[in-house]
């Protein structure tokens, strides 16, 4: 197929690499290189948006308040993006980033960094990715696809599909099939979410069935990175004194497991709660490198 | 979607047979075929087979939107709608959000449906807007609604305006509910208004009294039917600027405490979760609500309140009101 000369250019020419996205999350300089997938799967209420706004923030905002300055293309298919929560996650890291106070300028320039798209079906999840594509070409900054999430249409899939596992699965294995040709020719890095089919054990993550990926083998392919979420109990935090009244405040921690199956195999447990400003990382001492690979 | 002729031009039937011969039946095969390889193979110029494949794309993608618009679109268009009781409204974060699914949750008798009428004569009459009230377990009565109102104003002329700005359906069984929403969605919004006033609040009562039925078992039908509803419902919010509010059953989880019921599939639905439970001690009407998912407040927040908030007299008929509301409790 002919390309014009900019459409090859925009396309060879190279995205900027997500590896430093968000170093703690990932095992040891294992952030996503370009062309790899994350998956991020976990039950409601672990965190899963939390993270991936706070990785669309550090996208779209100004290297000077910490960001990297790409542009993102959001696909959302549960039709549960809130603008109001990233707005206001975005206010707060360009307030503490020391600048001269946010102005609304700054905020819709990072804010038109951001593409989102809406799917309410497979098919037109497959016909907006194959729309997207001249999307990506016309933009050269566009580093990241998120897509939250892409099991949104397991179920409607399986009904259609009937009794034959293979046509239940033949949708969503295009999608993985013309997102694995996007990874090849455009160099992009694709985060997304899936969430769980049925209520899994409260173990260890790296035991359970339940955490097992439920989708078609094409996407099972495509994953190279995944990180399963999951909440603690909350945990009691003593006053901190800024809290000022001395009042005690019960966090919600969540934890983050990460597998990565390329360049450096390995895992890393992470935890995170959710504040005003986004989510915040809680050190955890870092555990001696994992010899045996938990794959 | 099958492809068919004059859904764009050039797409006539000639073409369409030899596309029919090299196995190209949907809109999603021709897209994702190789354009040069399928002009050779149905004799047709690469040129008008290129044009047709951008038409179709252009009319069945969904269109990206710079964050900055959506942004500028949100501010303009949503609101906040007070539920008329502060310790809910405390716990929502100032009340139910337009373009937002919020569920209350609760065992029988916790007060869901009365909250739900309290909503809606609240937004009917003090808020002035009109409300669309979904009831799928027969627990709406007319005369409960007027009830509330009359403790709110004694004009007759302004109780029979609240009351007509409610708009209630009521259906028992997940197809009339996925008929009337696709219904209200395609132009039927439009109809309902009447005498001023645009829909502003969808309440369905309750949404899992139509899908619990149809879940377990081989689990495909209903999870399926499931998520449309939730579809629905999610597409009814975020296009016509709608609050969306619904009940839900609770069960009992594998290590015994109480959680919402319809399964981990449709906990992603609502963006809010309240859960409702009865107050041992205290008065009949007093419940306590428990906030476990909300998306900006963090932590799990409980909040006491009192269900005759609604239905708070001046002070001299307390009594008799507190009396029929016993009667109604039972019921729920």
């Amino acid at each position: 197929m002919s390309e014009s000369g900019t459409q090859l250019f925009a396309r060879l020419e190279a995205r900027r690499c997500l590896k430093d996205v968000e170093p703690r999350l990932f095992a040891d300089d294992g952030g996503p290189d370009r062309g790899e997938v994350v998956e991020v799967y976990g039950p409601e209420g672990t965190g899963k948006t939390e993270l991936l706004y706070h990785l669309l923030c550090r996208c779209v905002l100004p290297e000077a308040a910490g960001g990297l300055e790409v542009d993102v293309v959001f696909v959302d298919t549960d039709y549960s993006l809130d603008m109001f929560r990233l707005a206001s996650v975005l206010d707060s890291r360009l307030n503490a980033g020391g600048s001269a106070g946010s102005d609304d300028a700054v905020l819709r320039l990072c804010l038109s960094r951001l593409l989102v798209v809406r799917c309410s079906s497979s098919s037109q999840l497959l016909l907006t990715l194959h729309f997207l594509e001249t999307t990506l070409s016309s933009r050269p900054r566009a580093a990241l696809l998120l897509i939250d999430s892409i099991s949104a249409f397991y179920w409607s899939d399986r009904s259609e599909g009937g009794a034959s596992v293979a046509k239940q699965e033949e949708k969503l294995s295009r999608c993985s099939e013309l997102l694995g040709r996007l990874l090849r020719d455009y160099r992009i890095t694709i985060f997304a979410t899936c969430h769980p089919i049925r209520r899994g054990s409260n173990g260890p993550p790296s035991s359970s069935e339940a955490d097992r990926s439920h989708l078609c083998r094409a996407w099972q392919r495509l994953v190279t990175h995944r990180l399963v979420c999951s909440r603690q109990e909350a945990q009691h935090n003593p006053a901190n004194g800024d809290e000022g009244s001395g009042e005690q405040r019960n966090w919600q921690v969540f934890t983050v497991h990460c597998s990565s199956w390329t360049g450096t195999k390995g895992s890393r447990v992470s935890s995170f709660r959710v504040t005003d400003g986004g989510v915040e990382f809680i050190w955890t001492p870092r555990p001696p490198p994992d010899l045996s690979a938990v794959l | 979607m099958k492809l068919s002729s004059g859904m764009c031009p050039g797409l006539d039937e000639n073409l369409l047979r030899s596309l029919r011969a090299a196995d190209i039946r949907t809109v999603e095969d021709l897209v994702s075929s190789d354009i040069e390889d399928l002009a050779q193979k149905c004799s047709v110029s690469y040129k008008a087979l290129f044009a047709i494949r951008r038409v179709l794309l252009a009319q069945n993608t969904a269109f990206p939107v710079s964050g900055a618009d959506l942004y500028e679109e949100l501010l303009s268009s949503t609101a906040i709608l007070s539920t008329g009781n502060p310790s809910l409204d405390k716990l929502l974060d100032s009340g139910l959000y337009t373009g937002e699914i919020t569920e209350l949750t609760g065992g029988p008798g916790s007060g869901k449906s009365q909250v739900c009428f309290g909503v809606a004569v609240h937004i009917a009459y003090q808020l002035k807007q009109s409300v669309i009230y979904i009831d799928t377990t027969g627990g709406l009565t007319a005369n409960r609604l007027l009830q509330m109102l009359q403790t709110e104003t004694n004009n007759t002329d302004e109780q029979m305006e609240a009351l007509q700005r409610i708009h209630t359906f009521r259906l028992f069984d997940v197809g009339a509910l996925l008929d009337c929403l696709y219904g209200l969605g395609g132009g039927g919004l439009h109809k309902v208004c009447v005498g001023g006033g645009s829909v502003k609040a969808l309440i369905v009562d309750s949404v899992s009294a139509v899908i619990a039925p149809l879940l377990g078992g081989k689990q495909n039908e209903g999870m399926s039917l499931m998520i449309q509803v939730a579809a629905a419902l999610k597409t009814m919010a975020k296009d016509f600027s709608v609050a969306v509010l619904v009940t839900n059953h609770v069960t009992r989880s594998s290590s015994g405490e109480v959680q919402p019921g319809l399964g981990v599939s449709w906990s992603h639905v609502p963006r809010t979760r309240i859960l409702l439970e009865r107050v041992e001690s205290g008065a009949s009407g007093r419940r306590s609500a428990t906030l476990i998912k909300s998306s900006r407040q963090a932590c799990l927040i409980k909040e006491d309140f009192d269900l005759q908030w609604w239905s708070r007299a001046e002070g001299e008929r307390g009594g008799e009101t507190s009396g029929k509301r016993k009667l109604d409790e039972t019921d729920t």
